[in-house]
């Protein structure tokens, strides 16, 4: 018998099948990770295990015996522990006062604290997870974030433990230092399930891998005896090439400027003297890790954000203090990080969505009427460029899988046809497909002689597609490659804030 | 996709945004029903009463006089609301615009038709520029909205209360107001021996033009956009700034215009107090969040009120029963519709 077994699940969402008599079978102390394009399942499944959701078929069998699982205090109650995307932390309180809540060491009606520290300092000494309890977590790193996420579920006994994209927000060094803890943790009879899309990680790291597609389970893969090229075979059903061959192209003109640009929030220096060019028929890419200053850049160059000093052109137009409709109208388009937030109205039709931006002029509007049937028009012209998967154009784009969804955002910003384009984490959590389709656009926008300003948490896009690479850590532009020149290695260690 | 399945989708999408408004609807009657059972009145006289009392005879245009202001004042709010924006200051611009009208329409030396026009663009002026200082107080001082609009709702209403006690005081009345408007600038009766007058008119202009706006303009996109993701919008190049600014003066502007319809049309000189009385913009907020700041269904939202308003006038007169019950009923639906976006989020 398993010691872990998710048996025959099945949920549905209305219109969506989202697990479709999913069976899942792992065994203690094993490293196993869940694969699958976005839209497979595989969030859906996990929390189904954590008590998040509840199966409408199925059931759960742990250690022997059927579980109940109606929420995430029965699977804690039952060791199976989670540690989500986004961290939840009180970014207030200290280390030990995170991991103890709700299950804290007491004496009489107060906290013993001189307890929980210990007990929490001997629990990171143990599983080799270096912290130090008093630590206040709104100074911690990321890296150190996730650790005390992984304590926390420690703390409560965790045996299972899922960790739902582990790595998007690490470094390179930190990844290895994860992988490390995972295997000691595997070592110590822990088993852990790590959701993810990232085909090096699961080769590196797993033991033993499931495919989902379409909500069933496409192939059961043990790690040693496979190949990164049949892992996507198995998420897409078809063979994708991951890496296209790229044409050296001359830069042209300065398209997008900034000139030591500064933003302040909250008193601090999120943006600190930044400069960069954007010429024509030029990708440049900014490395880094999430949160050093590259989410606030972007505003700032779209005029999201008050710029405290420094400028912003674009095409040699003065757009510094202008707000977003100036910068447009001077020919940028941007492909914003949060689709579902910024980038989309979900409950807005796709109609309405791709029109965005185009309302005000021919063919969609005419003297300040819309054209309802151009609109619609216009609309199933994108879905069919850009093969979007959605049932009308009258769907609300908030029912789309986050591929999808981002092909929609993707298609709008590119039918602008503007002389810039920014694009920010173009293909997170993006399936394979996907991700190569997009990867293609921006190439080709890329052709057309266009400048193209890329952010990613993914260095391996950054590699695969920037002409010029910038690394960003807090706050400044760090250093500055030819593709050429650049390597995974130095440039991680710089995204660590390292130098040579 | 098919042809087919849109036509569908697009059938299928009012009918189903029209089934909780029904069951809040019968909800609400339900419960009115069993409050009348309770204490011992029978609901079938309640409701017979209340229905009667909105359509029957003479009482159908009390209804249609009633919902001329109470549509103006719905859409004054629907407007904002449309956009995520609330406007709390509408009997602020009502009382203005009300007084301004009724300052023109009495010394203005024009002749009486130009008279009565200037009388009513100055309502709405006075409405729109006094909302125009709300929206300004937000852009270049980031007082928000709610706060402002609310809060500047006393002052207008003192200033007015000022001018008809002191410089403009008819002193023939009991009551502080203005001296009353001479006829030839008022507005006309549209349906005589009825209450409905020419404001009628002016208030059907204002809705078709506002639906219109909304369906089929750039304007009305921006709007709805904004309402349903302002980051989005933000994000998609509308000038968030500018679009406060004329939904606030075009909310303004309308509560103003309701304010000049007010005083021209039925009550010929502006009392303290008389244009707020009967809470229109409370009424007219709370139709327009019934239909979730959508014209054409805030318009209709406001017409069921001022028929449950009416209907609960004369219910009072003739049975008795307290027309507090009505604004129970509106409450109960209100409240029911409020509830669905959580039962829903939750399934």
């Amino acid at each position: 018998m398993a010691y872990l077994e998710m048996i025959d699940i099945v949920k549905r969402y209305p219109g969506v099948l989202a697990n479709d008599h999913v069976e899942l079978t792992v065994e203690r102390g094993e490293i196993h990770a869940v694969m699958g394009e976005n839209g497979a399942g595989k969030s859906t499944l996990m929390s189904i295990l954590y008590g998040l959701q509840t199966p409408d078929e199925g059931y759960i069998r742990f250690k022997g015996s059927t579980v109940v699982l109606k929420s995430p205090l029965d699977a804690i109650a039952h060791g199976i522990g989670m540690v989500h995307q986004a961290f939840k932390l009180f970014e207030s309180l200290t280390v030990w006062e995170n991991v103890v809540y709700r299950r804290e060491p007491r004496r009489g009606l107060f906290i013993d604290g001189a307890r929980a520290r210990a007990q929490v300092a001997e629990l990171a000494r143990r599983h080799g997870l270096p912290i130090d309890p008093r630590a206040r977590v709104a100074n911690l790193a990321v890296g150190v974030r996730q650790r005390l996420e992984i304590l926390k579920a420690l703390y409560r006994d965790a045996q299972v433990l899922i960790l739902d994209e582990p790595t998007a927000v690490l470094t390179p060094a930190e990844v290895g230092t994860l992988f490390t803890v995972m295997k000691s943790l595997a070592a110590a009879g822990c088993t852990i399930l790590l959701v993810t899309h990232k085909l090096n990680e699961v080769m590196a790291v797993s033991d033993r891998i499931t495919v989902l597609r379409n909500g069933r389970v496409a192939e059961r893969l043990v790690t040693a005896d496979t190949t990164p090229d049949a892992i996507v075979r198995a998420m897409t059903g078809q063979h994708v090439t991951l890496q296209r061959p790229k044409q050296p192209r001359e830069p042209g003109a300065p398209k997008l400027e900034a000139r030591g640009l500064i933003v302040e929030q909250h008193g601090r220096r999120v943006v600190d003297d930044v400069s960069l060019t954007v010429c024509g028929g030029e990708i440049v890419g900014i490395a880094g890790v999430a949160g050093n200053g590259q989410s606030e850049l972007i505003e700032a160059l779209m005029g999201l954000t008050p710029i405290e000093r420094g400028m912003v052109l674009i095409e040699g137009k003065d757009v510094t203090h202008g707000a977003v409709a100036a910068h447009r109208a001077a020919g940028v388009s941007y492909i914003a990080e949060d689709r579902a937030r910024t980038a989309s109205a979900a409950t807005a039709s796709a109609t309405d969505n791709l029109a965005m931006g185009f309302h005000r002029a021919p063919p969609l509007a005419r003297r300040g009427l819309l054209q309802p049937r151009a609109m619609r028009a216009w609309a199933r012209g994108l879905i069919e460029r850009f093969d979007i998967k959605i049932a009308s154009t009258d769907t609300p784009v908030g029912t789309l899988s986050g591929g999808n969804l981002q092909k929609v955002v993707t298609a709008r910003e590119l039918a602008h046809d503007a002389a810039v384009l920014i694009a920010e984490q173009p293909t997170r959590g993006v399936d394979v497909g996907a991700i190569a389709f997009i990867h293609g656009e921006l190439l080709k926008e890329r052709e057309r002689g266009h400048g193209i300003l890329l952010v990613s948490a993914e260095l391996s896009e950054i590699l695969a597609l920037a002409d010029r690479i910038l690394v960003m850590y807090e706050g400044r532009i760090v250093a500055e490659f030819a593709r050429a020149a650049a390597d995974e290695a130095t440039l991680g260690l710089y995204m660590a804030g390292g130098s040579r | 996709m098919t042809v087919a399945s849109g036509v569908r989708a697009r059938l299928r999408r009012p009918i189903a945004a029209l089934v909780p408004v029904a069951s809040a609807l019968v909800v609400g009657f339900g419960v009115c029903g069993l409050i009348a059972l309770w204490v011992g009145l029978s609901p079938s006289v309640m409701f017979d009463q209340l229905i009667r009392g909105a359509v029957e005879g003479p009482q159908f245009f009390e209804t249609v006089a009633r919902a001329v202001p109470l549509v103006g004042m719905t859409l004054a709010a629907a407007i904002p609301l449309r956009a995520g924006i609330v406007n709390l200051g509408a009997d602020g611009q009502l009382a203005l615009g009300g007084c301004a009208a009724a300052i023109v329409a009495l010394y203005l030396p024009a002749p009486d038709g130009m008279r009565l026009a200037m009388a009513l663009g100055a309502g709405m002026f006075v409405g729109a520029a006094y909302a125009a200082l709300a929206a300004a107080g937000e852009i270049y001082a980031g007082v928000p909205l709610l706060l402002s609009t609310w809060l500047l709702t006393y002052p207008a209403k003192g200033l007015c209360g000022y001018l008809v006690r002191t410089p403009l005081r008819d002193p023939t009345t009991a009551w502080p107001s203005t001296a009353r408007i001479a006829v030839g600038a008022r507005l006309g009766h549209l349906l005589p021996g009825t209450p409905v007058n020419q404001g009628f008119l002016l208030i059907g202009v204002v809705a078709i033009a506002v639906i219109f706006i909304d369906r089929r303009t750039s304007v009305g996109f921006e709007l709805r956009l904004r309402g349903l993701n302002e980051r989005f919008a933000r994000y998609g190049g509308v000038a968030l700034h500018r679009q406060t600014l004329g939904v606030m003066v075009a909310s303004g502007a309308i509560a103003g215009l309701v304010g000049a319809i007010m005083v021209l049309g039925s009550q010929f000189r502006y009392t303290d107090g008389a244009l707020t009385a009967p809470q229109y913009s409370w009424s007219g907020t709370l139709a327009a969040l019934l239909a979730g700041g959508e014209p054409l269904g805030s318009v209709i939202a406001a017409v069921l009120f001022a028929a449950l308003q009416t209907g609960g006038f004369a219910m009072e007169r003739s049975v008795e029963i307290p027309r507090v019950l009505t604004m129970v009923l509106q409450s109960i639906v209100i409240l029911f519709l409020a509830m669905r976006g959580a039962i829903w989020k939750r399934s």
